[in-house]
């Protein structure tokens, strides 16, 4: 009955609907970050081949969801997506102290993206849970993110399999799209 | 030729992005006082002082002030991410220092943060401004008492001004960006940030 008055009051008041779009490599945990966050629960995944799209509500803020598949030939299409995207997440595999740099590449290009130019960025270092993995300073100097100076930026430590800082992270982003943190 | 008049013309007639940095140790109010700042200078109701979380990274804010356009850069202030801070003094034209005024004894670890941040050669003549915030705690220092328990010692290479605010309830607030501006539109270091913005814009 509940489900039924809440879905009714949606179709005559839709809420505003922020969107987010999910960036990353590959392998770096990004659909189990998003179904992490959407069913609460760790899902078996493949490498996302297009996206995926959920949409999450968060202390009363609605928000649709776009995970980007990240493997090298996927990265360019990104792009079609970031029209209308009020926030970013970056998933960073914070033990892949390799590929870092192209990471930080894909990242600086997306934010001279025009469409992109209201966004705010969460950066997740996921994979907090891998012994010497890079801690969170580490990942800001690596991704040279103190060279961001016209987007609103957060980076939050977190591991996608037990969900520990991933709402902090949401909620850092709830705050700084509707101007005011979720009640 | 054409960008060369261009670039002439955006310099002496586009209102040039004023850069102010937010800095402070941690919990001294620095988004509190950007969000007061936002919403006593725009019509956005700024987020609710009890909600702010702790910075980890950048949030900016943009207002205008007696026909200036300031932009705040509010960064983190745990001392792990006082690191940042030196990145983004290039382009700043002024600084807002702030303390937690109710706080006397986190005191000395503003005043040596401060002291940082007054030797670094990349803020040379930058305008500060030094507020003594969180005045409606009773028990808060005021702006007249501050200076003797920072006891900065370079001050007078600078334009600076110590001011009682609360960036809780808005007081002060208004009269700290007004002078602000005021010094920054005659602060040598904002016409050398406004040449070297115009010679940019006029390269090839």
């Amino acid at each position: 009955m509940g489900a039924m008055i809440s879905r009714f009051w949606f179709l005559l008041f839709p809420a505003k609907e922020y969107k987010i779009v999910v960036v990353g490599l590959d392998n770096a945990g990004k659909t189990t970050t998003l179904y992490k966050l959407h069913l609460g629960e760790v899902v078996t995944t493949n490498p996302t081949v297009g996206s995926n799209v959920e949409e999450l509500v968060y202390k009363n803020i609605r928000f649709e969801v776009w995970d980007l598949g990240g493997q090298e030939r996927l990265r360019t299409s990104w792009a079609t997506y970031y029209r209308g995207t009020h926030a970013v997440i970056a998933v960073i595999d914070s033990s892949d102290r390799a590929r870092i740099s192209i990471i930080k590449d894909e990242l600086f290009r997306l934010l001279g993206h025009e469409d992109l130019q209201h966004s705010v960025i969460l950066v997740f270092a996921n994979k907090q849970d891998i012994k010497d993995a890079m801690t969170p300073a580490e990942i800001t100097d690596a991704l040279s993110l103190h060279s961001i100076k016209d987007h609103d930026w957060h980076i939050q430590a977190c591991c996608a399999l037990s969900g520990e800082g991933l709402y902090d992270g949401l909620g850092w982003i709830a705050q700084r799209v509707t101007g005011k943190a979720p009640t | 030729m054409f960008s060369l008049f261009y670039g002439l013309w955006k310099y002496l007639f586009s209102k040039m992005e004023l850069h102010v940095l937010i800095l402070g140790i941690d919990k001294a109010g620095k988004t509190t006082l950007l969000e007061k700042m936002k919403s006593v200078y725009s019509n956005i109701e700024g987020i609710p002082p009890d909600r702010i979380i702790p910075t980890v990274g950048l949030n900016i804010g943009r207002i205008e002030v007696a026909n200036s356009k300031l932009v705040f850069w509010d960064l983190g202030g745990q001392p792990g991410l006082r690191s940042i801070w030196e990145k983004y003094y290039e382009e700043a034209h002024a600084v807002i220092f702030v303390v937690d005024a109710s706080c006397p004894s986190r005191f000395e670890d503003a005043k040596s943060a401060l002291e940082k941040v007054l030797r670094h050669e990349d803020l040379q003549g930058a305008p500060l401004l030094i507020l003594a915030n969180k005045q409606d705690i009773p028990e808060a220092v005021s702006a007249d008492e501050l200076p003797q328990y920072l006891d900065l010692k370079k001050l007078d290479e600078r334009v600076f001004m110590f001011e009682a605010v609360s960036a809780y309830d808005g007081m002060g607030i208004r009269e700290s960006a007004e002078w602000l501006v005021e010094v920054m539109e005659r602060s040598k270091r904002t016409e050398m940030l406004r040449a070297r913005a115009g010679a940019m814009g006029a390269g090839p």
